[in-house]
């Protein structure tokens, strides 16, 4: 009877995720039709043509594309940072700390959900224009002499967009997992005579490691996909072009769809490995909290 | 977690069904896809009422003008909808795998037309409904792309060159350089673009060294394209965009390789309050090595709505409703009527910006992009993408 409960939830991995892997393994494995070039999928196993594929594994471990996910690597674990570094102190505070405020700081947090993330972008390249405001306040402040291009195509750009879009959802995981912290834990820190630093990495940190997982899996995962943020704010800068760029261009701008269905897969194929250290991780501390 | 042999025995059996039920159903799925249909040589028969509507129209974003729109539902008391893509191979896929209804195309690009005819995604048209093909542009009444301009109408027609800031940059200086303009632009780093397009930019390094083959497949010739172009990078900070209308007169670019019409618009809309069309300027190369593009119409094979997708094409074709576009859209019409002289006098372009208009020498001079095939557009996009990557 109980896994009938599960019936909703399995079909729609069915549907929304199992059947659009496919339909991704269908193009890249596929052809494209002789007259018009669009995408011809081939569903049987039995058509698969991999030479699309292998083409573009050639380009990327050794050709033009390697540098493409390189840059990307980097660029999100640049961001992921920004958003420990960022996301942490806040979902720390407004676990332990905020009191009363919490419901209105958690608000707040979620507010920037109401606005679409394209709309984000778009107000924060008016804010980085050379006469834009940030500019002004550096100036203002002392921390900055003659007014910078942010929007030059430079990466620290990007990643300041990439933290900035995806800090929240890195904040509300790691709210939940910072929140359920048995309190007594800290208290018996401290009453064995731990500072509060010390309290802090040796009690509430390791403790806090399943939901600093869960907030960077989340991020991570849609920020190596992403190719809007590099393209609002740099204008389409080469120098900051990231692998949802080069998906963007074969699926949307040639007649190789192939080609960029292939690029996701690969995609995948990485992310997997990633995900696959996260379920590790996080089965080996459930078999360690078990005991 | 341990797992019994029971729960084994039973799961094995279940995947084998899955297994044994799938394989058939693979088979029956086939290749389905966005496959081509054949070209399709009938058109709709004479003297036909037009239907109830809705008309649907498929057209990038912006490129009609609303009112002109709604002026048509009122003279013919119906609807329309429209429905838009970004690129024009986004267009071609959604109509080929149908996931789009449309009667109408709105925007067929000379590098796509032969396909949409070939795979029979547009249909030939019934000219006795198109009663304004007289006011159509000479050059543009039997183009390349369709010969007797059998499946299409045209709808705008520009040429590429350099939009740049007139305030900042001096134009004779810009006159002499040439395409070499953007080489030099050491001066404006991260305030230089160029467009986003496939060939566009690719055939801009081609044109600085004096190759006017824009068609061409050699390796070679793209190798060194690819090179040159792969210079501004590290000189110039180059951006890759189709942002010209906007970010010159914004100021946050000096020098675009664009569209001719990207600077009419950018005139027309999208000045600063206070700021006259006087600080933006465009230079292009003489007649004969000057690029010029046009897109067309046309209407969708197998449609619902075929009548007044003619009518519509015919009011498009109306020098006063393709003048009220023009005013919203920036593209020149290809008709005869909107000359330079006439489109300045009538102050729907400033006169600084008269040469955005291409002349009639330039346009039966022009450089037109033509197909490829496979093979040849997949040297191009490969050269493309390596560049986009940082080259």
């Amino acid at each position: 009877m109980w896994p009938v409960f599960a019936v909703p939830g399995v079909g729609w991995l069915i549907a929304f995720f199992v059947v659009s892997v496919y339909a991704v393994m269908a193009v890249a494995f596929g052809s494209v039709d002789p007259v018009l070039r669009t995408a011809v999928p081939a569903w049987n196993p039995a058509h698969w043509d991999f030479s699309a594929i292998s083409e573009v594994l050639h380009r990327v471990f050794g050709g033009d594309l390697g540098k493409v996910f390189v840059r990307t690597f980097w660029f999100v674990a640049a961001s992921l940072a920004g958003c420990i570094a960022v996301g942490y102190p806040v979902a720390y505070y407004v676990a332990r700390k905020a009191g009363r405020r919490r419901g209105l700081v958690l608000a707040l947090l979620v507010l920037p959900f109401w606005i679409s993330y394209l709309m984000r972008m778009l107000a924060w390249t008016n804010l980085l224009q050379p006469d834009g405001i940030v500019n002004r306040l550096l100036h203002v402040l002392h921390l900055q002499g003659p007014p910078r291009n942010w929007l030059d195509g430079n990466p620290q750009t990007v990643i300041f967009g990439l933290v900035y879009g995806y800090v929240p959802f890195f904040i509300l995981p790691l709210y939940s997992t910072l929140e359920r912290i048995d309190g007594r834990l800290i208290e018996a820190g401290r009453d064995l005579g731990a500072s509060a630093i010390q309290t802090f990495l040796r009690v509430t940190l390791p403790l806090s490691v399943p939901g600093l997982m869960a907030a960077s899996v989340i991020t991570i995962l849609p920020m190596f996909g992403d190719y809007y943020t590099n393209t609002y704010l740099t204008s389409g800068s080469p120098k900051t072009d990231m692998v949802g760029n080069q998906i963007e261009h074969y699926l949307l701008g040639t007649t190789q769809p192939q080609t960029g269905a292939s690029l996701v897969l690969i995609l995948m194929a990485f992310l997997f490995v990633l995900m696959a250290y996260y379920m590790y991780t996080t089965v080996r501390q459930q078999r360690l909290a078990d005991r | 977690m341990t797992t019994s042999r029971r729960d084994f025995l039973a799961r094995s059996v279940q995947l084998g069904v899955l297994l044994g039920a799938g394989a058939p159903l693979l088979q029956a799925c086939g290749s389905g896809g966005g496959s081509s249909g054949k070209q399709v040589t009938k058109s709709i028969a004479d003297g036909l009422k037009p239907e109830a509507g809705p008309l649907r129209i498929f057209n990038y974003d912006s490129y009609v003008n609303p009112d002109v729109v709604k002026a048509f539902e009122d003279k013919y008391g119906v609807k329309t909808e429209v429905t838009t893509f970004t690129t024009d191979t986004e267009a071609l896929t959604k109509l080929a795998t149908k996931a789009v209804k449309a009667d109408v195309h709105h925007s067929m690009s000379n590098n796509s037309i032969d396909r949409l005819i070939a795979g029979g995604i547009v249909q030939p048209l019934n000219k006795t409904y198109l009663t304004n093909l007289g006011n159509i542009n000479s050059k543009f009444v039997d183009p390349w792309y369709d010969k007797g301009g059998k499946y299409s109408v045209p709808y705008t027609f520009f040429g590429t060159g350099i939009g740049y800031r007139a305030d900042r940059l001096d134009a004779k200086q810009v006159e002499a350089d040439g395409w070499d303009t953007l080489w030099k632009a050491t001066k404006f780093k991260g305030q230089v673009s160029v467009l986003d397009d496939n060939r566009e930019a690719l055939i801009m390094a081609m044109l600085r060294k004096g190759l006017t083959d824009v068609n061409t497949v050699d390796q070679k010739v793209i190798d060194q394209a690819l090179a040159d172009l792969t210079e501004l990078i590290s000189l110039v900070n180059v951006k890759v965009n189709i942002n010209a209308y906007k970010d010159l007169p914004e100021g946050t670019s000096s020098i675009a390789h664009t569209w001719s019409s990207d600077l009419i618009n950018a005139a027309n809309g999208n000045l600063p309050t206070g700021v006259g069309p006087e600080v933006l300027g465009f230079w292009h190369p003489p007649a004969g090595k000057y690029m010029v593009t046009n897109d067309s119409m046309g209407v969708v094979a197998g449609c619902e709505h075929p009548v007044l997708a003619h009518l519509y094409l015919n009011f498009l074709l109306d020098n006063d409703n393709a003048e009220k576009n023009f005013t919203f859209v920036g593209y020149l019409p290809a008709l005869k009527k909107f000359t330079s002289d006439y489109v300045v006098s009538q102050q729907l372009v400033p006169p600084n910006l008269a040469n955005c208009i291409p002349t009639q020498d330039e346009i039966d001079q022009g450089l037109y992009m033509k197909p490829l095939g496979a093979a040849g557009d997949a040297i191009w996009e490969a050269a493309w993408s390596k560049f986009t990557a940082g080259g």
